[in-house]
């Protein structure tokens, strides 16, 4: 399997700057989850390691072979999109077949990759159906088939499941990352769902505005953003974020003003911060925690709850954004009650007034 | 029930059988029966009497036994104030007033009672009355066409407005004209002529066409807009302003009187709007499709050949349907350009026929039936292509 190296990428839109200096490494065999808003590049850098989209400076190579100049069937890369873009007009059978018969391989060998990939795939039943005869899931199916019997180095997937409804994306979800096992390929795969990105993924790579925010294993990505960006994306609900200031500082630690009302001392963060610096903090909603004796910082009232059977998020009045709290599924605090909050210090996430992550500083 | 609504329904449901009435009774004085006296009025008002029992009836009888019921009571009446007609006369009464009761046998109290059934019902009569009317003026002159067509020279001259046909003399006697329209006055060979000159414009414009459309609908090049939007400028020219033009060059080129001259022309005029349809129906289809090509490995000719075309059959069809009727039924470049009989296309034939004054009417009918029926017969075929063809490329375009 392969390798990708993206080496300071660049790609112009007219006048737009899409990618700026992007490069990334991609292990061989690993399931790299490209993950980004709308309009951050992420489907851009995907079809530019396709090759439907020319590069304007900088390299890509695959194994170590640039790959720039190859049109993409010289690429050995296969690609999934989001509509399936199956041939409305050939049977799932030919739909899967089309790029053998390119290569002019034998009837036989291209009859035996067909029913592999079905095979994997459960599709077997479905062979001599026409696309518009298939649900969305047996679509995308037949459109990961089509890319499996090719055997490629590099499977590429633009947002597959986000055409599905929500059970079913769950279920591809399992399917693709068993897929991914059975087949040992470097897969890289672009959403915009962090669920998705969660789960899948060996590297996830956080795009924003064209620059990689950050990349990492999901859990690191988790637990220690680099960024605001990062933080706030992933994770679900998003993360809060409570505006702050130093309040004094020694050498072992710095104490902290949490919302005008109280006092949290956290471990030393930089040498660089001074005392009435503004900082940010970040926590996440399930990690704050309810109505505890000690350490309870600050009180606030409800004002929406949202039940969801195992959990409960509850919305909580604070200058800008509101507060989310998760917290047990059966609780009975309504709507207008006043709940008291805190944290561990050791939990929270403190970001410079640039939004840069002090763990890096 | 309102009172505007009971006014409006039996008002209009009665001036809708009138007219039906009057154009019956136009076809029946065309037949040389005189009429003595029309009796409007009475049938206006005796129409408007029957609406008002369908109404009252409603639903109570059984719908058939219902509108058989009126229609004879209608035609009784109108045998009784119109004295000493045929029985045919009275059968087509007795037809007309069937389709006319059965179009308002669903209206009852219960839907009168609504409150914009009025409008409703003005609406579907204007339909009803917009489709007789028109179909009358089309199918009429056809009609009067394939009747003349199957008579012969002395009944002609006796009747020319006659609209039965006499199968008594057997079929070789009734198809006389068109033997010799084809035997005599060669029309194998013009209906050769139009079909090659045709199905010549056919395939060259799709030759031309489906690159173009593909071009202008996806590749980027300097001009594309322009292009793509100045394609129907041709039409602002109308075909008399460049035939005197085009008829000096083609002298000079020696293309008249030649099929070449007819297709290059042709071709021009039916180009335009041929890739004005198909970069509509181009610009559906998913850039996706094309893209999974490219990654399986398809070139841009495969692209065009395996993926676009297939997806584009109903569009291509239904240019070439319209390329194939325009070229059939072209007149004025034939005229201008075709004066030797051997190069002749069938309408061509038909104005050359008339022109020569001596030829029987009979015979130049029956060249008519012969020019339009293959576009009736493949219209009504593929008709359903044309019109999806049409809407594809007009909603995307």
């Amino acid at each position: 399997m392969a390798s990708i190296k993206i080496d300071k990428v660049n790609k112009y839109f007219g006048s737009t700057h899409v990618i700026k200096d992007v490069s990334l490494d991609i292990k061989s065999e690993s399931f790299t989850v490209l993950v980004g808003p709308s309009g951050c590049g992420k489907s851009t850098i995907l079809r530019m390691i396709a090759g439907l989209e020319e590069i304007n400076s900088g390299t890509i190579s695959i194994d170590d072979k640039v790959v720039n100049d190859l049109p993409p069937k010289e690429r050995n890369i296969a690609m999934v999109f989001q509509s399936y873009a199956l041939y409305p007009h050939m049977t799932v059978f030919d739909n899967m077949a089309f790029g053998l018969k390119i290569e002019k391989k034998s009837k036989e060998e291209i009859e035996q990759r067909v029913m592999e990939a079905a095979k994997i795939l459960q599709i077997e039943e479905y062979l001599e159906r026409k696309p518009k005869q298939l649900s969305g899931g047996q679509r995308q199916r037949v459109a990961i088939g089509r890319a499996i019997t090719r055997k490629p180095k590099v499977f590429l997937f633009d947002e597959p499941l986000s055409n599905l409804d929500a059970a079913l994306r769950v279920q591809m979800r399992v399917e693709l990352a068993k897929l991914h096992d059975q087949l040992n390929a470097t897969m890289i795969y672009v959403t915009h769902d962090q669920t998705e990105a969660m789960t899948l993924a060996n590297d996830i790579v956080v795009l924003d505005q064209g620059i990689v925010s950050q990349k990492g294993s999901p859990m690191n990505l988790y637990n220690k953003p680099d960024n605001l960006f990062v933080g706030g994306f992933i994770g679900s609900p998003k993360m809060n974020f409570i505006d702050s200031k130093i309040l004094s500082k020694t050498s072992k630690s710095s104490e902290v003003d949490i919302m005008g009302t109280g006092k949290l001392s956290v471990p030393k963060i930089s040498e660089n911060i001074k005392e009435g610096d503004n900082i940010k903090i970040g926590i996440r909603p399930e990690h704050l925690i309810l109505n505890a004796n000690t350490d309870s910082l600050w009180e606030s009232k409800v004002f929406v709850v949202e039940k969801l059977g195992s959990g409960t998020y509850l919305y909580l009045e604070k200058e800008g954004d509101p507060l989310v709290v998760q917290t047990d599924g059966d609780t009975n605090i309504k709507v207008g009650d006043t709940v008291k909050i805190g944290f561990d210090p050791f939990r929270c996430h403190l970001f410079d007034n640039k939004g840069i992550s002090f763990k890096n500083s | 029930m309102k009172i505007k609504n009971i006014f409006t329904y039996c008002f209009i449901s009665s001036l809708f059988l009138f007219s039906l009435i009057c154009i019956w009774k136009i076809l029946v004085t065309l037949q040389g029966i005189e009429l003595t006296n029309f009796n409007f009025n009475k049938i206006f008002i005796f129409g408007i009497i029957l609406c008002a029992i369908n109404l009252l009836i409603g639903k109570k009888l059984n719908l058939n036994i219902k509108i058989t019921i009126l229609a004879l009571l209608f035609s009784i009446f109108d045998y009784f104030i119109s004295i000493n007609l045929p029985i045919w006369y009275s059968i087509g009464i007795f037809l007309i007033s069937l389709f006319f009761f059965n179009n308002i046998k669903n209206y009852d109290r219960n839907f009168l009672s609504k409150n914009h059934s009025s409008q409703k019902l003005f609406f579907n009569f204007l339909t009803l009355f917009g489709i007789t009317l028109f179909s009358f003026v089309i199918l009429f002159p056809f009609y009067m066409m394939l009747v003349t067509s199957f008579k012969t020279q002395a009944l002609l001259l006796l009747n020319p407005l006659d609209f039965s046909i006499n199968f008594t003399k057997g079929l070789p006697e009734l198809f006389k004209s068109y033997f010799i329209v084809f035997k005599d006055y060669n029309f194998g060979r013009y209906m050769l002529t139009s079909t090659i000159v045709s199905l010549g414009t056919v395939i060259i414009t799709l030759i031309f066409a489906i690159p173009a459309a593909y071009a202008v609908a996806r590749l980027n090049f300097f001009g594309k807009n322009f292009l793509s939007t100045s394609i129907l400028i041709i039409y602002l020219f109308p075909a008399i302003v460049l035939v005197i033009p085009l008829y000096t060059i083609f002298s000079q080129l020696g293309l008249r009187n030649s099929i070449q001259g007819l297709l290059i022309v042709y071709t021009a005029t039916t180009l335009p709007v041929a890739i004005y349809m198909l970069q509509g129906y181009f610009k559906s289809i998913p850039k996706e499709l094309e893209e999974a090509g490219i990654i399986d490995g398809q070139n841009w000719l495969g692209i065009i050949f395996k993926i676009i075309l297939p997806l584009s059959l109903p569009a291509i069809s239904s240019v070439a349907l319209y390329v194939f009727m325009i070229a059939w039924n072209e007149f004025l470049f034939s005229l201008m350009f075709l004066d030797r009989p051997n190069t002749f296309t069938l309408s061509r034939a038909i104005q050359f026929l008339n022109v020569g004054a001596e030829t029987p009417r009979q015979y130049l009918m029956a060249g008519s039936v012969v020019v339009t029926l293959p576009i009736l017969i493949i219209f009504v075929y593929f008709e359903k292509y044309l019109v999806s063809g049409l809407t594809a490329g007009s909603v995307k375009g």
